[in-house]
């Protein structure tokens, strides 16, 4: 229940980046089949910031994404995620998990199959949420809203670092 | 937790998952006050929020409160305004005054007034084995037993009702060649009808709303009005209860038309259901058929000449709006006594129609249109400029009032058609009144309402209806 | 897997750069019908070897058609979209026009059926509702019966196959059967097992068994009891024992995630599912079993079907074995199901 200009988690703890990638040579080696891993859609999602005009803080220093609840089986096209909501009332739940989902099949080729799910314990409508995330006929229908869309992808745009 | 709403405003309710407290997505508006930017918040064990100040002063939030207000202002969920609701309008809430008034001094007590409608009469009186008199004369008793000082009838403000429909239906029949959203004039006693109109139809439906008010909202013009006159009250001085077939009425008393801004006092103060009531009689461990009965209030009740009788309106269950309105528009306009009316069953037993001919020539056409689904295809016939009625008796409920969701559930060895009967044969066993040959309220037009003015006349006889935009705010948009 | 197969005949884009949500059979088993993301609805038809776009109807829907479904006259197509409405389209000669606008739904009507006599037509949304319309001589529709017996979207709804009996499947993991009874559509029953969404049902070719499919990841088979042979009431017909429906047989491990849609051949009896692993799997029944508990074995897989999500399999409704597939991919798959003789 946020009301406008009132937070609803103001002072949330913020966590500190982890460091650039380290290139390795088959990384720039492009003759080299790169198979997608963990660190890279975890780079993809590090970026999202959800874009509030007070607290500019990007999914990573919120700590709703790390790297190691991101699993990726690009054998099987597989991506798991994992996120964790600031607060375990978090209204903003289910719109942060549709953001990473969307940034998620807007990044990754069609193959992949992927899975939103929040951090096991770590929300009050757990699987609720999770149940909607998971039905692509309700996020497909969610795209079509332009307001929700727009929510989305601010939530998307990428924070000037 | 079931909603006690009916179903048409249970459609609307388009939350999904997230239990009724935290589903609720109305936003509030929290007074911020400038250059307080900087400060924390800190959560308690007990889960209370503190602002801290940058001077390290600490000050409790207030959590933030949805009244009913804002569930009707908000065209997302209803059925979750039901924890508001049972806060805000549950029969503790009348135990709460009456407790009041034992303890507080003569000059503090309020004066507390109950109008019982005809259909509650109806359903109790099914229960206990009584007449619908019977019934009025019990449930008198049993309210006064309690510390309740007027119990009052709204099948007498029904006849004002009934009165200012076939008067505003007159008018807006004349005016139907220059104003394409005159007619149908489609009734709102309703609530439920109303409330979904305002949020799915908004602009295109409400013009045909009648704005004449309600039974029980010209109940309240009359006690907080009237009836506070009289007695030299302020209408703050007056707690009245109304006794409904129908959890939605609850919504309509709460509606800011109904709330007399300088006097701070709600026409209708609560809402209670018939069974509410039986769980009242229930906590008093009182059985309303060994009641005594005493007499009936004779100020604001319908009641024959002998006062012993409550009288009704002809023309069913859900007020009589059709039958009376027909009847006096044909003698007024077209000079035809019509002793019975004919209804023609449509699509079904909810969607009739009656007509006034002449020489072949349809001169009117009136249906009642009662559930969900008749209202679906009236309200689609209206866009497609393919309605053929001048009028239209629009209940949200299958079957109508008495089978409002209020209402006595049916016992376990009978069916809900059973008792639906049963209601509906005590409720027809009542002779009607005639609206314009009632006297009082005669007397009333012209001592009451002459008097405060033909504008103030209209503020208390008549209402209006707002259209609720759809929300735009993605943050909160539920899919 | 045992002696059959699943032959791809052809394979086709049909909705580009979007999905296709869903392909119908019309009655002659000559025309398919198919819509999508796009927004659009194409109508295929076969010439020579091949099967051709015959028309595009557009200007329909303001947002995705989810489902489209044709008359049992195979002369009126209904579709039902993510814009809150259903159109209904009239064929003429080879063209089709919009003929009216069914509103009414809060949000995104999700399915949309006929009855098998044409007369009534049934919809389901996300606003938790199912609609009964009926249609008149002069192809006016009005509503019949508004239901809320789910207590979330509704996922598809489906009609009995030679009675109006209706069977609807939600996102409440629940499975509700109605009839009308006096005045009223009533819901006779709520089939609960699935431990989540019930994507699609699908009758027998008797009408006495329905199958479900859902994010669990398993299929379902109801049988509706008391019916002859069954013992209690040998008198009693299908429409009178339409309350009363036990799980027969649970079909779980085949089924890599979500399945979204299930149809039983009334030519062969053979049952196909779609799903979000990608794969079309062909179920085969063993009918010396015992009719109370049925056994099912899978008969075909073809795990690749598409490259992304299967949302929809049909079966042709005159050519035995012939299957047509849709995905996420936008494209539309034609399979021969050949079991072998033994």
């Amino acid at each position: 229940m946020s009301g406008s200009g009132a937070l609803e988690n103001a002072n949330p703890l913020i966590f500190q980046r982890s460091g650039a990638r380290l290139l390795t040579a088959s990384d720039e080696d492009e003759d080299v089949h790169d198979p997608i891993d963990d660190r890279e859609i975890f780079d993809i999602l590090v970026v999202m910031s959800i874009n509030d005009p007070e607290h500019p803080l990007s999914l990573e220093e919120l700590n709703v994404v790390e790297q190691v609840r991101v699993q990726v089986n690009d054998t099987d096209s597989t991506v798991g995620i994992e996120f964790t909501p600031t607060i375990p009332h978090c209204s903003m739940a289910t719109l942060i998990g549709l953001s990473i989902k969307v940034k998620l099949l807007r990044s990754l080729p069609d193959r992949f199959k992927i899975d939103v799910h929040i951090t096991p314990g770590t929300h009050a409508s757990e699987d609720a949420v999770n149940k909607q995330l998971a039905d692509k006929e309700r996020v497909a229908a969610a795209l079509e809203n332009s307001q929700l869309l727009e929510v989305v992808n601010q939530c998307l745009s990428t924070k000037s670092l | 937790m079931a909603s006690h709403f009916s179903g048409v405003l249970k459609l609307t309710d388009l939350d999904d998952f997230i239990t009724p407290s935290q589903e609720c997505v109305k936003p509030v508006k929290l007074e911020k006050k400038p250059g307080q930017s900087v400060t924390k918040i800190q959560i308690e064990d007990d889960g209370s929020y503190f602002q801290i100040n940058q001077d390290g002063g600490k000050q409790k939030l207030e959590k933030a409160k949805i009244t009913l207000n804002d569930c009707l202002a908000c065209s997302g969920c209803i059925t979750s305004a039901e924890s508001v609701l049972i806060a805000q309008q549950s029969q503790e809430e009348i135990y709460k005054v009456l407790r009041n008034n034992k303890l507080a001094s003569a000059t503090e007590q309020m004066v507390v007034v109950v109008s019982v409608s005809p259909q509650s009469r109806a359903s109790l009186a099914a229960r206990f084995g009584m007449s619908s008199s019977e019934t009025g004369r019990r449930l008198t008793s049993f309210f006064k037993g309690l510390g309740v000082h007027h119990v009052f009838d709204t099948g007498f403000s029904r006849t004002f009702s009934l009165l200012e429909s076939q008067q505003e239906f007159l008018e807006r029949f004349q005016r139907r060649e220059q104003d394409k959203t005159a007619l149908p004039m489609l009734t709102s006693s309703c609530p439920g009808w109303v409330c979904y109109a305002e949020k799915t139809h908004g602009e295109f439906i409400l013009p045909y709303i009648s704005t004449t008010r309600s039974p029980q909202q010209m109940m309240g013009s009359l006690v907080k009005d009237y009836f506070a006159g009289k007695q030299g009250l302020n209408p703050r001085q007056i707690y009245h209860v109304a006794v409904m077939p129908c959890y939605d009425k609850k919504l309509e008393a709460s509606r800011p038309d109904f709330y007399l801004d300088e006097e701070e006092s709600r026409e209708v103060d609560l809402v209670i259901t018939s069974g509410e009531v039986l769980s009242m009689l229930e906590q008093e461990k009182v059985i309303l058929n060994e009641v005594e009965m005493a007499p009936l209030d004779e100020l604001f009740s319908n009641m024959s000449g002998c006062g012993n009788e409550l009288l009704s309106h002809a023309g069913g269950g859900s007020g009589g709006y059709l039958h009376h309105v027909f009847i006096h528009t044909a003698k007024q306009l077209f000079g035809e006594e019509v002793k019975e009316l004919t209804y023609k069953t449509l699509k079904n037993k909810d969607f009739q129609e009656v007509t006034l001919e002449k020489d072949g020539v349809v001169l009117l056409r009136f249906a009642t249109s009662y559930g969900f689904r008749n209202i679906q295809n009236l309200v689609q016939k209206l866009k497609r400029g393919k309605s053929p009625y001048h009028f239209v008796e629009v209940m949200a409920c299958p079957s109508g009032s008495l089978n409002g969701g209020g209402q006595l559930k049916a016992l376990p060895n009978q069916t809900s058609k059973e008792l639906l009967q049963q209601v509906e044969q005590i409720y027809m066993a009542d002779m009607p009144s005639i609206p314009e040959e009632d006297a009082r309220v005669a007397e009333l037009y012209r001592s009451w309402l002459q008097g405060v003015g033909e504008e103030r006349a209209k503020q208390l006889l008549r209402t209006q209806y707002h259209g609720v935009e759809k929300i735009s705010n993605g943050l909160i948009i539920k899919w | 897997m045992t002696d059959a197969r699943l032959v791809l005949a052809e394979r086709f884009n049909a909705h580009p750069d979007s999905r296709c949500w869903h392909v119908a059979w019309n009655p002659a088993g000559t025309l398919m019908a198919s819509c999508g993301g796009d927004r659009a609805i194409r109508i295929w038809g076969k010439e020579g070897d091949s099967w051709k776009c015959l028309s595009v109807l557009q200007d329909g829907h303001q947002r995705t058609v989810r489902r489209v479904a044709w008359s049992p006259c195979g002369t009126y197509l209904a579709s039902a979209s993510f814009d809150a409405t259903t159109c209904i389209w009239k064929k003429k000669q080879d063209d089709f026009e919009c003929l009216t606008t069914l509103e009414g739904h809060e949000n995104e009507v999700k399915c949309v059926t006929w009855a098998p006599s044409g007369n009534l037509l049934a919809t389901c949304s996300r606003d938790k509702s199912v609609w009964v319309w009926e249609v008149d001589e002069e192809d006016e529709y009005e509503c019949v019966t508004v239901i809320n017996s789910h207590t979330q979207d509704v996922k598809h709804v489906v009609w009995h196959p030679t009675q109006e009996l209706l069977a609807s499947a939600s996102y409440d993991n629940n499975i509700c059967v109605y009839k009308e009874e006096d005045d009223d559509w009533e819901c006779k029953a709520t089939l609960e097992g699935h431990t989540s969404t019930v994507w699609s049902l699908t009758f027998d070719p008797s009408g006495q068994r329905l199958a479900s499919c859902s994010d669990d990841r398993t299929v379902k088979i109801w049988k509706c009891q008391n019916l002859e042979g069954s013992g209690v009431c040998p008198c009693a017909t299908v429409e009178d024992a339409f309350g009363s429906w036990t799980c027969v047989c649970t079909l779980s491990g085949f089924h890599g995630r979500t399945v979204y849609d299930i149809a039983w051949c009334r030519l062969t009896g053979a049952l196909v599912t779609a799903c979000g692993d990608d794969g079309v799997r062909v179920f085969k029944e063993d009918v010396t079993a015992d009719p109370d508990q049925p056994t099912f074995s899978l008969a075909a897989h073809v795990s690749k079907a598409h490259s992304q999500d299967v949302n929809c399999v049909v079966w042709n409704p005159k050519e035995a074995g012939l299957l047509a597939s849709c995905s996420d991919n936008g494209e539309i798959a034609l399979w021969r199901y050949q079991e072998d003789d033994e």
